[in-house]
């Protein structure tokens, strides 16, 4: 009779839903939604009630001692353990009080204290419990993932005894719990059914309306992300193709290509689900590998060459067919489809929720058809846009005389930009300004930022000037940024201005601010030092161009500030892609980033907190309200 | 036109769809009036108690014959019971085999039956406790069976209701707007029916 149970953040996820889902048919939600009110003092939260604590000895084996609020008790038949692969480790639990009543039957629980051991652990198991307050409630099962230390160690040194603090996947599952769905059913009555833990994207929907549904609404969402930060890197890349087309683009031929494009795309989303089921990784995230995206960037560069007619003069025959083959006519198709598939696992590599979503349910339930129908769908509706641009692009686009040579090079300016925008992904921040501004003057000489005009030049001619001089200038500027060792394009001078801004006015808090993670044992040591304050997580990289909005537009926001100033805040840096980074994600649960976990002082994750992909300032604050309290 | 702004907090919301699907749909009407979830006391009453719960909670069926009573003695009283079951493997079984027996018309009598045990039960007990009342296990499973889609979406609503109203575990019983977490006795009960009948 202390806590109330808490009422849910049902309220803003509802009208999101409906917004969300007016666009999608046949999901129809419910209007008129009213909150239901929990009345009265309600039960402790199940955390509460029982805590649970655990120790490694020395001999491997895990003590667990479980703290019983009075007034509760927990079943002995119910604190057990389970692993999904090897042979199960064993518990062994002490005597309980018989409880024989007329309300029970003869079952043994524990009051106010308990302890177990827990032995022949071979790898990550789960520990199960389960009890009830006695005034009349019963909880769900609850349950927490336990990794032996030495796997938690990528370095290798054994760590002995771990504290509680750092139980890994702790935030990840013991919220998760309460969410238990039956997904599966046995055939034949004597055989025990089995209850799964996260009903989730996927399995809601298809529950709802089948595979169809799923495929339907994963569609939806793709359009919904196509205007993303994630997917707009792909317009220009588009652009750039139906550009390199020259005379032979019809809106035809545009649509083909570009259909053949996002074609290419879905099917590189599909396989993401494949990859997911049979290696449990996000292949996106191991493609961000610095190898990869420097050749890709090369890739990019001599595209770019090529829209320049460099090639005769520069490069090695062989070299400049094939490349030439991925603009000429016979090879594009073949280009575009490469193009396409690229541009899902290096460029747009953002995870948003819908692909978390789907590789939870892949995950879960090892349904790889479903799970890679959904992700098809989703890369599917994400290209919709682009035959937009397919078709209009073609129609728009002049296709004579010395105009050709001009579109030609201007694609070649948004080549050279794409394969620096990759490249902020590996090189150091100034470097990549550096760049910027090169490109930029360069732009700025061919636009005739520095022509002479007489009386005779005309009036496009001046117009070319005008943006050349603008894009002189730009350059000029990202050039003083990467002197003074800024980082974001976006805001050359932001070094020279931050000294006045900081101190006097704003105070803002930036993501310089958060505590900066790479390896599971910096998170280890950051969070002991955070000991009982709540703590946001936010999971982020250099190349993920979502999380660079969230840092420019979410942050700065003055309720998020407010709320910011709550908690201890740690970035989780994933930019590189080892074995650390990895680990990282793995112990948290996390799919890729941008990722934002909450949690609570005793640093569980708070339920239904967490935040993937595209995040508002308002979820953003309402989630960090709940942790901070 | 849709402007970026827009789009971009459309798509915030297609972000927070995991929240929300776990917030499932919790509209009254969804919750008091599933079509899937059969319900008991007077079909066209005016006012719907809707209680979660599980086959195997010692509390739901001590508490149970305060329901039954309380349905009775108003006569206007509408109960959803909604299976949620959270101890394992026998409370799936006792939930699918009671939801199948509505295709033999034996609902309620196999309800009843079941919350009239003790405690823990084991799925040779609940076909015993069953086939003592009159209600076939096999025929029952076979119900389940034939209607498998259904009861195994409404299993899975219930549970995802339960979570997204914040619900801490069996009983729970919903009545109005007001939620009441555990066991409650009759006055309570004839109080917030009352209340819910004003609104």
């Amino acid at each position: 009779m202390i806590a109330r149970p808490s009422p849910l953040p049902p309220c803003r996820a509802l009208w999101v839903l409906f917004l969300a889902f007016a666009l999608l048919p046949g999901l129809a939600v419910a209007q008129g939604f009213e909150l239901l009110k929990p009345s009265g003092a309600g039960p402790l939260p199940p955390d509460e009630a029982f805590q649970v604590s655990t120790e490694w000895q020395d001999d491997g084996t895990l003590a667990v001692s479980i703290a019983i609020a009075k007034g509760y008790y927990l079943y002995r038949d119910h604190l057990t353990v389970s692993t999904d692969s090897g042979t199960e480790p064993q518990i062994e639990t002490e005597p309980g009080e018989t409880k024989d009543d007329p309300n029970f039957g003869t079952v043994e629980v524990w009051h106010s204290h308990t302890q177990a051991t827990v032995s022949k652990i071979t790898g990550p198991f789960t520990l199960h419990w389960q009890g009830c307050e006695e005034k009349g409630l019963c909880y769900p099962p609850q349950s927490r993932e336990i990794k032996p230390p030495a796997q938690l160690a990528t370095a290798g040194s054994a760590l002995g005894k771990t504290s509680q603090a750092f139980e890994t996947p702790d935030y990840a599952t013991t919220n998760k719990v309460a969410a238990t769905a039956l997904t599966k059913t046995a055939s034949s009555a004597d055989t025990p059914l089995r209850i799964f833990s996260g009903n989730g994207l996927v399995a809601g929907i298809a529950a709802q309306g089948g595979w169809l549904l799923v495929v339907a609404s994963f569609f939806g969402f793709g359009l919904l992300l196509a205007f993303t930060p994630c997917v707009l890197p792909m317009v220009p890349i588009v652009a750039g193709m139906l550009g390199a087309q020259g005379k032979g683009l019809t809106p035809l031929r545009g649509l083909a290509l570009t259909g053949t494009y996002v074609l290419a795309m879905a099917l590189a989303f599909g396989l993401l689900g494949v990859v997911a089921a049979w290696s449990g990784q996000n292949l996106q995230f191991v493609m961000q590998a610095p190898a990869t995206v420097i050749a890709l960037a090369v890739l990019f560069g001599l595209l770019a060459l090529s829209s320049f007619g460099l090639f005769a003069l520069h490069l090695p025959q062989g070299l400049t067919t094939r490349i030439s083959a991925l603009k000429g006519s016979s090879g594009s198709l073949v280009g575009a489809a490469l193009l396409g598939f690229t541009s899902t696992l290096i460029v747009g590599p953002c995870v948003t929720a819908p692909l978390a979503g789907a590789f939870l349910y892949i995950a879960q339930t090892g349904d790889t058809g479903l799970g890679a129908a959904a992700l098809f769908a989703l890369g599917l509706g994400q290209g919709v846009p682009l035959l937009g641009v397919g078709v209009f692009g073609a129609a728009i686009l002049p296709r004579m005389g010395v105009w050709m040579t001009g579109i030609n090079r201007a694609f070649g300016f948004i080549f050279l930009g794409v394969a620096v925008w990759l490249l902020d992904r590996v090189i150091s921040g100034p470097a990549v300004l550096a760049l910027w501004a090169l490109l930029l003057i360069g732009l700025g000489v061919w636009l005739g930022g520095r022509d002479r005009f007489d009386a005779q030049t005309s009036a496009l001619r001046r117009f070319g000037g005008a943006l050349g001089v603008a894009a002189l200038l730009t350059g000029a500027i990202e050039a003083i940024g990467a002197a003074s060792g800024a980082t974001d394009p976006l805001r050359p001078l932001g070094r020279l201005a931050t000294g006045s801004a900081r101190d006097t006015q704003t105070g803002n808090l930036t993501e310089a601010d958060f505590l900066h993670v790479e390896t599971p044992e910096d998170l280890k040591s950051a969070l002991a030092s955070a000991q009982g304050k709540p703590v946001l997580l936010n999971v982020t990289a250099k190349w993920c161009t979502e999380c660079a909005t969230i840092a420019r537009e979410v942050i700065p926001d003055p309720q998020v500030q407010a709320a910011l100033r709550q908690v201890t805040r740690i970035a989780v840096d994933v930019t590189k892609t080892g074995a650390p980074q990895q680990a990282l994600l793995k112990s948290l649960g996390v799919i890729g980033p941008p990722t934002l976990i909450f949690l609570t002082p005793e640093h569980r994750e708070a339920q239904g907190t967490r935040l993937i992909g595209d995040v508002t300032a308002p979820a953003l604050t309402a989630s960090l309200k709940e942790i901070a309290q | 036109m849709i402007d970026r702004r827009t789009f971009l907090a459309l798509t915030g919301t297609a972000l927070i769809l995991p929240r929300a699907s776990l917030a499932a749909d919790i509209t009254p009407e969804a919750v008091f009036n599933d079509p899937d979830a059969p319900a008991m006391g007077n079909p066209k009453g005016d006012v719907t108690l809707v209680e979660f719960f599980d086959y195997q909670c010692p509390y739901c069926k001590s508490n149970h014959p305060v329901i039954e009573q309380v349905m009775k003695e108003d006569g206007n009283l509408r109960v959803v019971m909604k299976d949620w079951p959270i101890f394992g493997a026998p409370s799936v079984y006792a939930s699918q085999l009671v939801l199948g027996a509505q295709s033999m018309g034996k609902y309620q009598t196999a309800l009843e039956a079941l919350m009239a045990t003790k405690g823990k039960l084991s799925n040779a007990q609940i076909d015993s406790v069953l086939s003592a009342v009159g209600v076939d296990p096999k025929q029952a499973e076979a119900g389940y069976k034939a209607n498998r889609k259904q009861i195994d979406a409404l299993l899975i609503r219930n549970d995802a209701q339960a979570v997204a109203i914040g619900l801490r575990g069996t009983p729970a019983y919903i009545i109005g707007r007001d939620v009441y977490p555990g066991a409650v006795d009759a006055a309570t009960l004839r109080d917030a029916i009352k209340t819910a009948r004003a609104a």
